[in-house]
């Protein structure tokens, strides 16, 4: 299911390292509120009501502000 | 409570927290939960819904039908002919051949729907959200039926459904799909639950068509201006003008102007373009009247009124020139002239032409000849009277004589205008493709009617939205209006209160914005009740933009007059047909501009009084906003007569009708001549017919929620509406699903102890604006002087005023560089390419920290100044490039909208990111109560050292008593009162104005609870020193005090620089905060340092940190420009003979010249004897002290080097140019 028309070769960066995979992302329906897996160049829209805008999730990462 | 504690009753909550609660947790399911949000946006809404006919609104006189219907009936039919006719025959004598005629049957909008490509939406609607979210605009798609017909054969199939385009819609009209939703629906759609609608969204922004003061409809007011004396030959500065208004609602002015001659000619503009006509000329096409009849019916039986016969007469006397008797002769006259520019059908006759432009263009509030004859005449009896000055002129600028120019009449007659245009031009390129004959054209083809129809732009979706976000009218004829740009703004979010004043602002036009003269902003009585005396700008539009008094209402319902004219008939008025009428004796009574009768002066009365007692108790079917203007006679007063108006987008507001006790409304007319107390016991017996429903109805919106402002100064209560406007406040209670630039907002608001009634009435509540306060009166430390403000650091640690900025920004990959223009398959995408090394570790790329494995960033993260916020791959390069933040703030990333396409069928290239800045207060941030009392947070003192009283309270805020003696804010002091009595006994104080008076004083009312309370009776106590402990000499006045913190914050402000930027040609720093550029040190600062002798700070100033610069100079010539160098890198001087003379080969290109010319010259003059010229002297000289001269060259040459501002170095070479030359003396 990977994108077709990906360049294979990575064109600059000079480095051969082996690409990480690229994972789906979840996002979420601004109108229903539904958890969309959306691929990078996949159409915005979701699954559940084609709604046209998707909210980003809040990261998982642990997010720490040096409080003063 | 009982002080015996026997008998507790239970108190009623005066803060209605609990129920506040409830209702944001349950939003009512039916209804909204504060109903006058919705009226008072009622203007704009109904005006927008007049366009449909299934607009809601009563029919009244009419058939129900909307504006856009109305429109097209007048629009009418264009008609083109195919030129096939044999000359002679019965299709015209110039051979016209087929008739071809195309009208607009119908129009339709329809409200805006996900488009039928998009199969996957299981919501077909769109609701507004989704336009503000997306950014895009809300729009419904409209249709237009276009019908034609071949020689009057109409025929069913002859049609062709035309698309127009996506129209915007306004919010909760309707066409909206969140009309008349109730609260808990709105919010599950994302909207505010107390969302009201009335404007536009056009690219995510909220936009509304503002009103506009135009002169009221269908009534003669009398102008004198000296301006129309320069209007021709004769003319004189007298005329009357009638503002006259199409059933459409779209309109057309007529001016009759008198001359000096005692005739009169009729003005009025088509297509822009003016053109006047005599008096007689219409007044006989209209009826074919004989002079005897136009004679009779301008005396009016007051024959010995000379000055009135003699100008009948020159009038009658001087038409005869033209030679034309009869009305037809007029017609035919009028049409021959008018043929060329009114673009009709070729084989209409001129009479029929005459007739059609007298339909259009005089009186087109009346249809009937008839009318328009009378109505003419009265404005030749007016016109008469204020030459004669038995009557006065009017003022244009009294609300008397005005109107609204509402939202949805004015984008009514753009439409039709737009709909006109696309018509003629379909018939245009008919007529085009007639006369070209490649192939000829035939009529009858259906699918070469339908192939012109749809070659036409009828786009005029695009143009409404144009003239949305712009504001700019394009318009053939400009509407008849004053202006052609200004008509909408932005609906600004900033706070609640700026938001509903938006929809309640009404402005006089931009034409008078440019006026030298003032008179127009002057605040006139007749304004009372209509326009708010308080909410007005200073400054530049201050009187320009006004606000409508809270009750004041804007009629946008047809009402039902029909019947009015047979029962003013029946009860004594002498019908308009009746040829015996003594003009001296009787008034004219007038319906919307039509001549229904005339009365005497008590008959006349008499007709107002019942009117007003029919129309307050609903009797004889008059409706209850019919305005009843009597004006009675008076020597040289107003010009008198009956004037009654029911038509719409007039100004009127709820009284008190004392006779029978109803509610009656008044418009700005009638309540001229009106007696209208303020207060019951105001009421004076026989005169007063009126009382007010509460005192404090003439002011605005905002103007009431200032509380005490009847203790106030008045221009104090000015500021407090500009100041409550710009607050730090809760804009939205929707605020994740708003995608405005910047958004403001208090994290920490209260609702006021101390708030007018019309507090809650507002939902005031749902959007806190400020922070109670405990403000102490007091001169201490001295940092609050010049209003400044000392804040208590820990009531600032407790989050007093405590702030946050929503800032946005939007990434559209479509605009970025390297962007494909077709949107099928774009070649950037959102993600990380190849080239950025993701595996953590130590390789591990840097924008990883920001990005996620989607090229956008985490929510949460903290961004710098120039840190990655989106990464996206060029197909093209296969290269990940980066989108830098461009605040100078940290900000936090709040929130990532991905925007989809209008189809939901294409990838992500649109982002919409939302920052949080954080503010909390800092020295320097503007702070204000509710009294105009605005002051800059100068210390945050530490709470040890802040003073306390007996109890140990500390003040939040400390004020210094010099801000009340000038400005005289006695309703801060009232309110300091109020709130600390409040407080202590949990109530919420009422601070309505004019509650209170001499006999029953607010300090009584509030010192009284104080007492109770344990407080001293005025509000002060006394109080410590927070360093030395020591009790001041003084009482101290404390108590609590709504405080409000304003948008100017020093942050977004503050402008430092040392070193930075420079404009390259004067290499001078460059100007503007965003720049990084530094603050003018201007021409007066300089005299400032020169009058103080302080002489090295002005070189520090002027020089050292501005465009300091070095430079060679030429002690022999002066010169500054003529630098030359030789190369010396291989030893002293090895080209020429004379030597350079600094050290690194520099020399004087002009001296060396002028040398080596000498030499020449000394060799010729050896060979001939003679002595030439010496070459000129420069023309400026300007001397430079030595202390300036850094050092002179080494080898004792001519070359200096001086320190010169560099514009000067500039400046010489300019100079230069223009063949001027600078010369330097160095001493």
């Amino acid at each position: 299911m990977n994108q077709p028309g990906q360049q294979t070769t990575s064109a600059g960066g000079g480095g051969n390292f082996i690409p990480a995979p690229r994972q789906d992302m979840e996002y979420i329906c601004a109108d229903c509120g539904a958890k969309n897996e959306i691929k990078s160049r996949e159409p915005i829209r979701c699954r559940e009501c084609g709604h046209r805008i998707m909210y980003k999730k809040r990261t998982k990462r642990m997010v720490q502000f040096e409080a003063r | 409570m009982m002080p015996d504690g026997s008998r507790k009753s239970k108190r009623q909550p005066t803060f209605n927290t609990i129920q506040r609660e409830e209702s944001f947790k349950n939003p009512p399911k039916t209804g909204s939960t504060y109903p006058i949000l919705n009226e008072f946006v009622t203007p704009h809404i109904e005006s927008f819904n007049a366009l449909f006919d299934d607009s809601g609104l009563p029919k009244g006189d009419g058939d129900g039908r909307g504006l856009l219907s109305l429109g097209l009936k007048d629009i009418g039919e264009r008609v083109v002919f195919d030129g096939s006719g044999e000359l002679g025959t019965e299709s015209g004598q110039r051979g016209w051949g087929n008739r071809l005629s195309i009208w607009i049957e119908e129009v339709s909008i329809a409200p805006p729907r996900v488009p039928d490509r998009d199969t996957w939406s299981t919501e077909r609607k769109i609701f507004p959200t989704e336009a503000r979210e997306r950014l895009t605009s809300y729009r419904g798609r409209m249709q237009a039926k276009v019908c034609w017909s071949i020689n009057g054969n109409i025929h069913p199939d002859q049609f062709v459904m035309r698309d127009c385009g996506l129209v915007p819609i306004m919010v909760r009209s309707v066409r909206c799909n969140i009309r008349s939703l109730p609260s808990a629906e709105l919010v599950r759609r994302h909207e505010e639950p107390e969302e009201f609608g009335g404007y536009f969204i056009i690219n995510g922004n909220e936009r509304l068509i503002r009103y506009l003061i135009l002169p009221r409809r269908n009534h003669v007011t009398s102008l004198l201006r000296p301006s129309f004396a320069n209007r021709g030959p004769s003319y004189t500065q007298y005329a009357v003008q009638i503002r006259c208004v199409r059933p459409d609602q779209s309109s057309v002015t007529n001016t009759l102007h008198y001359l000096s001659n005692g005739s009169a000619m009729l003005r009025f503009s088509w297509r822009k373009q003016e053109y006047v006509i005599p008096i007689m000329l219409i007044l006989k096409a209209l009826i074919g009247a004989s002079d005897k009849e136009i004679f009779d019916n301008v005396m009016m039986q007051d024959y010995e009124n000379t000055f009135l016969t003699d100008r009948v007469e020159l009038l009658l006397r001087s038409f005869k020139m033209y030679s034309l008797y009869t009305g037809d002769q007029c017609l035919e006259y009028l049409g021959d002239k008018f043929r060329v520019v009114l673009g009709m059908p070729e084989d209409w006759t001129n009479q029929a032409l005459g007739a059609w432009i007298i339909q259009k263009m005089v009186l087109v509030h009346l249809k009937s000849a008839r009318d328009k004859f009378r109505m003419l005449v009265f404005m030749l009896r007016k016109l008469y009277s204020v030459v004669s000055s038995s009557c006065c002129a009017d003022n244009p600028d009294s609300p008397q004589h005005q109107e609204v120019l509402l939202p949805g009449y004015l984008y009514g007659m753009i439409i039709k205008e737009r709909l006109e245009e696309a018509l003629s031009q379909v018939r245009n390129q008919i007529a085009t493709d007639v006369r070209k004959e490649e192939p000829p054209v035939d009529f009858l083809d259906k699918r070469y009617i339908i192939k012109v129809v749809n070659k036409v732009n009828w786009d005029i979706g695009s143009k409404m939205s144009n003239f949305l976000a712009t504001g700019n009218l394009v318009s053939p004829s400009g509407l008849d209006l004053q202006q052609a740009s200004g008509f909408t703004i932005v609906a600004e979010k900033l706070n609640w209160m700026r938001y509903i004043s938006h929809f309640r602002c009404i402005h006089r036009g931009a034409f008078f914005a440019e006026l030298k003269t003032t008179t127009v902003r002057k605040l006139l009585p007749e304004a009372w009740g209509f326009l708010c005396p308080v909410h007005t700008p200073d400054g530049a539009p201050c009187g320009l933009l006004n606000h409508l008094s809270r009750t004041c209402r804007i009629i946008t319902a047809p009402l039902s007059v029909a019947e009015i004219p047979a029962l003013l008939a029946a009860h004594g008025m002498t019908q308009a047909f009746s040829s015996s009428i003594d003009g001296r004796k009787n008034l004219c009574v007038q319906l919307d501009g039509r001549v229904i009768g005339w009365a005497r002066q008590l008959v006349a009365h008499q007709l107002a009084t019942n009117l007003r007692i029919w129309k307050t108790e609903g009797r004889h079917k008059v409706p209850l906003d019919l305005e009843i203007g009597f004006v009675p006679e008076s020597k040289g007063g107003q010009y008198p007569g009956l004037f009654l108006f029911s038509t719409r987008a007039r100004m009127m507001r709820p009284v008190k009708f004392i006779a029978n006790g109803k509610d009656d409304q008044v418009g700005s007319f009638e309540q001229v001549y009106m007696n209208i107390a303020i207060k019951p016991d105001e009421v004076e017996l026989g005169v007063s017919t009126h009382v007010e429903h509460a005192p404090t109805n003439f002011l605005s919106i905002l103007a009431n929620l200032t509380p005490f402002s009847d203790f106030n100064q008045s221009p104090r209560n000015i500021y407090q509406c500009q100041m409550g406007k710009q607050t730090m406040g809760t804009p939205s209670t929707a605020l994740q699903h708003r995608t405005d630039n910047k958004l403001y907002r208090l994290q920490t608001g209260q609702t006021p102890v101390v708030r007018p009634h019309l507090h809650n009435t507002y939902a005031m509540d749902s959007f806190p604006n400020g922070t109670n306060a405990i403000v102490a009166v007091i001169s201490y430390t001295g940092y609050d002087m010049e209003d400044a403000m000392i804040l208590n650091k820990s009531a600032h640690e407790r989050g007093f005023g405590y702030g946050t900025v929503y800032k946005s920004q939007i990434i559209d990959l479509k605009e970025m560089r390297g962007a494909t223009k077709s949107s099928a398959s774009p070649t950037l995408h959102f993600g990380l390419g190849h080239d950025v090394r993701t595996a953590e570790g130590n390789e591990q790329h840097a924008c990883c920290q920001f990005l996620d494995k989607d090229g956008l960033p985490f929510i949460g993260t903290k961004l710098d100044s120039g840190d990655p916020i989106a990464a996206y791959i060029d197909e093209t390069t296969g290269r990940t490039r980066f989108v830098k933040y461009k605040g100078d703030e940290q900000g936090i990333v709040h929130e990532i909208r991905m925007l989809g396409g209008d189809t939901g069928d294409t990838e992500l290239q649109k982002l919409h990111i939302t920052f949080r800045i954080t503010r909390s207060p800092v020295i320097g941030d503007k702070f204000s109560s509710r009294h105009g009392q605005k002051g800059v947070c100068s210390q945050k003192w530490p709470t040890v050292d802040m003073p306390f009283s007996e109890s140990g309270m500390q003040p939040d805020v400390i004020i210094n008593p010099h801000a009340f003696p000038s400005r005289m804010t006695i309703g801060m002091l009232v309110e300091s009162m109020a709130g600390k009595a409040g407080a202590m006994h949990g109530l919420a104080q009422d601070a309505t104005p004019f509650q209170f008076s001499e006999e029953d004083r607010a300090i009584d009312y509030f010192g009284e609870q104080l007492l109770a309370a344990g407080y001293n009776y005025y509000g002060n106590e006394p109080m410590y020193s927070g360093i030395t402990g020591q009790e001041f000499a003084a009482d101290i006045y404390i108590g609590v005090v709504y405080y409000q913190r304003l948008r100017h914050m020093v942050l977004d402000k503050f402008q430092v620089r040392t070193t930075g930027p420079v404009d390259p040609v004067t290499r001078q720093p460059v100007k503007g905060r965003k720049r990084a550029g530094g603050i003018r040190f201007g021409e007066m600062e300089r005299d400032a340092l020169i009058a103080h002798g302080t002489s090295f700070l002005l070189q520090d100033r002027l020089m050292n940190c501005s465009d300091y610069s070095t430079t060679w100079v030429c002690r022999t010539c002066g010169s500054l420009i003529s630098l030359g160098y030789d190369d010396i890198s291989l030893g002293e001087s090895s080209t020429g003979t004379i030597k350079a003379t600094g050290p690194g080969g520099e020399y004087c290109r002009v001296c060396r010249a002028a040398a080596e010319d000498d030499e020449e010259r000394a060799r010729q003059a050896l060979t001939t004897g003679q002595n030439p010229d010496r070459s000129p002297l420069p023309g400026v000289m300007v001397a430079i002290p030595s202390s300036n001269v850094l050092r002179s060259s080494s080898k004792g040459g001519d070359l200096d080097v001086v320190a010169v501002p560099y514009v000067f170095r500039y400046l010489c070479a300019e100079l230069a140019a223009m063949g001027i030359a600078v010369s330097l003396e160095v001493r």
